[in-house]
């Protein structure tokens, strides 16, 4: 017997539920059988006088009254299905869409580097619709006309098992037909949601870039990935569709050939006199109406198969490895150490080679470094995003492997670069940072973070609504957010990532105050690209090509006249720059 | 019936009407498929009518078996047109797959051209979830429409039309009642259906699909920061509400037809108890008792085959009905008005750029981000607008290229008001280095070249090395043709903005907005930076939004805006001399630049 709850990844209750619609489904198919039933007891009734016997009209109308009472059966199983299958399917695909939540939310950090947006909203949003499409139109039909048509050949092989040989003799090959291209049927059906997939990347990417696409005039028909993407995804849904089609019509035929048999079969047996005139009228008026009910379980038989792919998709998320660690690990110190650190985001691409250095508790450190260097590398692997390929982070001596990742995060705040912002009030923006702070508390980080400054101007204050992603808020005002939220977080580790880079002239000012108050009696890691803000802190890495040139104050890598004394020197000449100077 | 809502005049059909009118966009492949459809209808009715006969040669003859041969050929006949039904319905399905995914790839490509043209602001406004649904998921549903519904309404119109007109021939009186068995039907179905309640309730559920899907894409873009301070319940629970909205309103929305569905079902499958009545009287009047009876076994399998297309019916009109609802959304946005463009292009005599009396608001209600503003940004020189921030310097930026229309005055460029501009033209004019930029997931070759779609590769390359980019692209495995956000190839905020700055380069447009354009640069980056940029002003009429002061201490003119206005416009020097606003800026800045990070209590 079909697993289908394993089949279709559902949850307990779905597969319940799907077992009630199925049967109720059944039901309906079975009252469905009164109407057929009916029509032949009263041809039987009227081809008598055939054979000399009279006809009883009053069993007529009896067989009409039964036939009405049938009708009204009808109205009542349908409703019960419709019901049925419906609610449980909407119900089912709505706690997937929140089991793929959880999921998602429970994945490491660098999940969200590697795979794109899209993608995982598309596994949310999409596969769901289809699941919920084939939970609700297909699959209890579907099982349920195998049900009934199952029970009506076995009926009728009791009856006449030789008519019913005839009848049914085809239903096996057709399915044949359809199990053996169902291997090429899987394969087109992941290239279509491969194309699909695509396509909607695109879309995404053409909507986000709208500013550049305008500005370059580029419309969508000069915009040639959006439109091969659009291309590609014709192509392979019409091979898709085809293909499926040709299947499709192949084994329809074949089932269909059932008439034709039936037709031979019966009038042979009956001209032989083995068959009687009834069970010959009765196999043909089965016959023209038996496979209308298979036709559609055919149809159906394709989705079923997608809508498979589709939940493989999604479970596909679930088997995404989870970073182990226990919630209760309480950790006391601050310090953090480096011990022979080794990482790279790919297998084979190293990007951090046998780090060693210490970031001590209450300290500024910064760590600076061309580009490339490493230095953001550093920040995600002390949140955790990541765990080191080789060697071991500690933070006040227990190894982060030790430590839940969510659990980690009480202890270390990043500021980031790039502030993603919720389609929510500024406030709840804000409170972000601790949900169990008081409204008091936020409005004290949201001053000290200098944010009164620009949120007393919105049409509503701190109940503003921001757009989505925050779109009407400027670079530095995010970044005032995001501090705050820091802020009202209090961890006793702080990293800054270039977090002062885009600010206006006043803000400037107003943020370092707020990074001053943020980085007060903390273990602060600030990665820096303006040399001049760190001159004065505790300890500077120089980091080069993943692994650490030289570390020690300013005065005393000045004096070492190394990588450091260089990109210092640089710097200060780049900051006599301004627009009129000939930079040749 | 009084409507309680007053429906406002919509600028586009809706409703069949409007599905029917996207058929046009592949007339030809659809008229095919439905004329197919229809034919195949037609031969569907065949292996009724071989058993049909059977049976009557069968009856005719009783007690005596004659014609086994005939009826065996009948068997036959039977089978041909089950094979005939196959092929043409295969055939008018091919045909309008075909039809359908070159009518979404039409839309989808006309839409997406459409919403470029449409102003900053409604992209703003709307979000990029909502967009991206209709292009992805709305369009997409037209494709059930043209593929399945149209061939099989059609088919579903045509079969039983023809089945009534054989039905009225053999007997007119069952045809009769045939006939008011399939009014009887419908007429209950119509007093069943949830009418403008369910109209009602399907705007609610579209409503609340458009909302889960906005929640999931905010969902998975916050999740890092949700992480990051281990609240990942608050954003859960924003996309857990909207997923239970969507519930809460597709379940009433579908129950809604419940009643609707079942007694059709009821009816259409229980046609053949009204032609009993009418066998019984017909049966006792027979004068020929076995014409009676080969005419009536007729009925009794031939109504069912109707009843099967009629459901169809059903099932095709509620499924337009969803399709129609759902390209509605579409169409809203089709709606939306580009920014007029006036026809017979003005071309301006040089490239001096003034704001007279400019007023304007991103919100109607908001407060204005301009306000009366007048100025001029002399040709050929370079223009600074500082000031704090919210102050209106980037609404500056963003209404030249008219990323938004001002609300009053006007904006010239060499005399000539950008409205009367073509866009391409005005395109072509002004080239941009945003503050935030973004690089498309294509090669980098690509993505430099959208600043001039036909320039040869050596002319990007050129370009690359003069915005001092050409270096770390050749270090990328794949050089010019890396493509940008494949795994395994990071880029800087600094490598990004001098791919941008290569893009404008090669644009080579005379005049240039810079936002903030040094914003992300590391140490070395910034040096190259300024290399690339002073390359790419050279000769140009550049505005310059700048929060670093000291880069533009030697601007010609320096613009100070702050509320809206401009507070004050001159030199560096001349600024410095006046004691207003630009030396408050000028004195922030200063201190700002001495900031050290260090223990806070020091």
């Amino acid at each position: 017997m079909l697993n289908l709850k394993k089949m279709f990844h559902l949850s307990d209750r779905g597969y319940r539920e799907l077992k009630k619609g199925i049967a109720a489904c059944t039901l309906t198919n079975i009252t469905m059988m009164i109407p057929v039933f009916i029509s032949v007891q009263i041809f039987i009734e009227l081809i008598k006088p055939l054979m000399n016997e009279t006809v009883s009209w009053k069993k007529i109308w009896i067989l009409a009254a039964i036939g009405l009472a049938g009708a009204i059966g009808i109205f009542f199983a349908s409703k019960n299905d419709y019901r049925k299958t419906f609610v449980n399917s909407y119900l089912e695909a709505s706690d997937m869409r929140i089991r793929i939540a959880e999921i998602i939310r429970e994945l490491p950090m660098h999940v969200f580097n590697s795979k794109n947006l899209t993608e995982l909203t598309s596994n949310m949003m999409q596969d769901c619709a289809v699941i919920e499409h084939t939970l609700s139109h297909v699959l209890p039909p579907l099982v349920a006309n195998i049900i009934s048509v199952t029970l009506i050949c076995i009926a009728f092989a009791f009856f006449d098992w030789r008519m019913a040989l005839a009848l049914f003799i085809t239903l096996p090959l057709s399915l044949i037909i359809i199990l053996v291209s169902r291997r090429r049927q899987d394969r087109l059906s992941r290239e279509k949601v491969d194309a699909k997939l695509r396509a909607s990347e695109q879309t995404q990417e053409y909507i986000e870039g709208i500013k550049i696409i305008k500005s370059c005039f580029l419309n969508a028909d000069k915009f040639s990935a959006l439109k091969n993407a659009l291309d590609e995804m014709r192509r392979v849904s019409i091979k898709m569709e085809v293909g499926a089609g040709v299947l499709l019509s192949g084994a329809q035929f074949v089932l269909q050939a059932g008439i034709a048999l039936t037709v031979y079969a019966g009038v042979t047996l009956f001209s032989g006199g083995t068959l009687s005139l009834p069970t010959l009228v009765i196999s043909l008026m089965i016959a023209v109406r038996v496979y209308g009910p298979i036709i559609t379980t055919l149809t159906l038989l394709p989705e079923v198969f997608h809508m498979q792919v589709c939940s493989e998709r999604v479970m596909e998320l679930s088997d995404i490895a989870k970073m182990e660690g226990s919630k209760e690990m309480e950790i006391r110190q601050y310090d953090i150490a480096f011990e022979n650190v080794s990482f790279g985001y790919q297998q084979g691409k190293e990007v951090l080679h046998g780090l060693n250095f210490q970031i001590p508790e209450g300290k500024i450190t910064a760590l600076v470094g061309p580009s490339g260097s490493g230095k953001s590398t550093v920040a995600k692997l002390i949140s955790r995003f990541w765990d080191p390929t080789s060697g071991t982070i500690r933070i006040g001596g227990t190894d982060l492997r030790s430590v839940d990742p969510e659990h980690l995060t009480d202890y270390v705040t990043v500021v980031f670069q790039d502030v993603i912002l919720f389609n929510d009030t500024v406030f709840n923006n804000i409170k972000i940072g601790n949900m169990n702070a008081t409204d008091e508390e936020v409005m004290r980080a949201a001053k000290l973070a200098c944010c009164d400054e620009f949120v007393s101007k919105m049409p509503d204050g701190y109940q503003t609504l921001l757009g989505e992603n925050g779109n009407t808020v400027s670079g530095g005002e995010r970044q005032r957010i995001s501090i705050a939220r820091a802020l009202l977080k209090n961890a006793p580790i702080v990293i800054l990532d270039e977090a002062t880079a885009s600010l206006d002239p006043e803000n400037e000012v107003l943020i370092q105050d707020a990074i001053s108050g943020l980085t007060r009696n903390k273990t602060v890691l600030v990665i820096a690209h303006r040399l001049r803000t760190v001159t004065n802190v505790d300890q500077i890495i120089v980091m080069e090509d993943g692994r650490v040139a030289e570390s020690g104050t300013h005065d005393a890598l000045i004096a070492k006249h190394g990588l450091y004394e260089k990109l210092y020197s640089i710097q200060q000449q780049t900051a006599g720059w301004n627009i009129g100077t000939q930079t040749n | 019936m009084a409507s309680k809502k007053e429906t406002p005049e919509k600028p586009y059909k809706t409703g069949l009407p409007r599905l029917m009118e996207l058929t046009k966009i592949k007339k030809g492949l659809c008229l095919i498929s439905v004329v197919l459809s229809a034919l195949a209808a037609l031969a569907s009715f065949i292996p009724y009518y071989s058993i049909y006969k059977i049976i009557a040669l069968i009856i005719q003859n009783y007690p005596e078996i004659r014609d086994t041969d005939l009826m065996l050929r009948y068997g036959l006949l039977a089978l041909g047109g089950t094979f005939l039904n196959i092929v043409l319905y295969f055939g008018a399905l091919a045909v309008s797959h075909v039809a359908a995914y070159g009518t979404l790839y039409q839309l989808k490509l006309d839409f997406a051209s459409h919403i470029v043209k449409l102003p900053i602001g409604f992209h703003i406004r709307e979000g990029s979830g909502k967009l991206r649904k209709i292009m992805d998921e709305n369009i997409e549903q037209l494709e059930g429409f043209i593929a399945h519904d149209l061939p099989d309404m059609v088919a579903a119109m045509v079969a039983p039309v023809t089945a009534i007109v054989i039905l009225f021939v053999i007997d007119w009186r069952f045809g009769l009642v045939t006939f008011a068995a399939i009014i009887v039907s419908f007429v209950l179905q119509g007093m069943a259906n949830g009418g403008q309640k369910t109209s009602d309730l399907m705007n609610v559920y579209q409503d609340a699909l458009e909302d889960m899907s906005n929640a999931s894409v905010e969902y998975v873009r916050g999740i890092s920061v949700v992480k990051a301070f281990n609240q990942t319940v608050f954003s859960f629970k924003r996309l857990h509400d909207s997923i239970q909205k969507y519930t809460d309103s597709v379940i009433p929305y579908t129950l809604s037809n419940e009643n609707a569905m079942a007694v059709l079902t009821a009816a259409l499958n229980n046609m053949y108890l009204f032609l009993i009545p009418m066998g019984i009287y017909a049966g006792r009047h027979a004068a020929d008792y076995r014409s009676f009876l080969t005419d009536f076994l007729f009925y009794l399998l031939f109504v069912p085959a109707i009843a099967a297309i009629l459901m169809k019916v059903v099932y095709v009109m509620v499924n337009s009905m969803n399709t129609a609802n759902v390209i509605e959304r579409m169409d809203m946005v089709l709606a939306e008005k580009p920014l007029t463009e006036e026809s017979g292009s003005a071309a301006p005599k040089d490239y001096e750029i003034r704001f007279d009396n400019v007023t304007f608001s991103y919100d109607k209600d908001d407060k204005k981000a301009l306000d009366h503003i007048s100025f001029t940004i002399p040709a050929h020189q370079i223009t600074a607008i500082v000031g704090p921030s919210g102050g209106g310097k980037s609404t500056i930026a963003n209404l030249i290229p008219r990323f938004y229309d001002v609300d009053e005055g006007s904006i010239t460029i060499g005399g000539t008001d950008i409205r009367r501009i073509a866009t391409k033209d005005l395109m072509d004019m002004v080239s941009f280095v945003f503050q935030d930029n973004f690089l498309f997931k294509q090669s980098i070759l690509d993505n430099i070249r959208m600043g001039r779609p036909g320039a040869s590769e050596e002319e990007v390359i050129a370009a690359a090395k003069a915005a001092q980019c050409h270096d770390f692209i050749m270090s990328l495995p794949d050089g010019y043709r890396t493509v940008f956000g494949q795994s395994g190839v990071k880029f800087s905020g600094g490598e990004i903005q001098r791919v941008a700055i290569a893009r404008a380069i090669l644009k080579d447009a005379p005049i240039l907005v810079l936002d903030e354009a040094t914003a992300f640069a590391d140490p070395e980056n910034e040096f190259l930076i300024q290399k690339a940029l002073s390359r790419l002003m050279a000769d140009k009429t550049v505005i310059m939004i700048a929060h670093r002061l000291s880069t533009v201490t030697n601007a010609d003119r320096i613009l100070v805006v702050e509320n809206g206005r401009i507070a004050e416009q001159g030199r560096h020097e001349e600024l410095r001399a006046k004691n207003g606003k630009y030396s408050e800026l000028w004195a922030h800045y200063t201190q700002a630049l001495s900031w050290k990070m260090e223990r806070g209590d020091a």
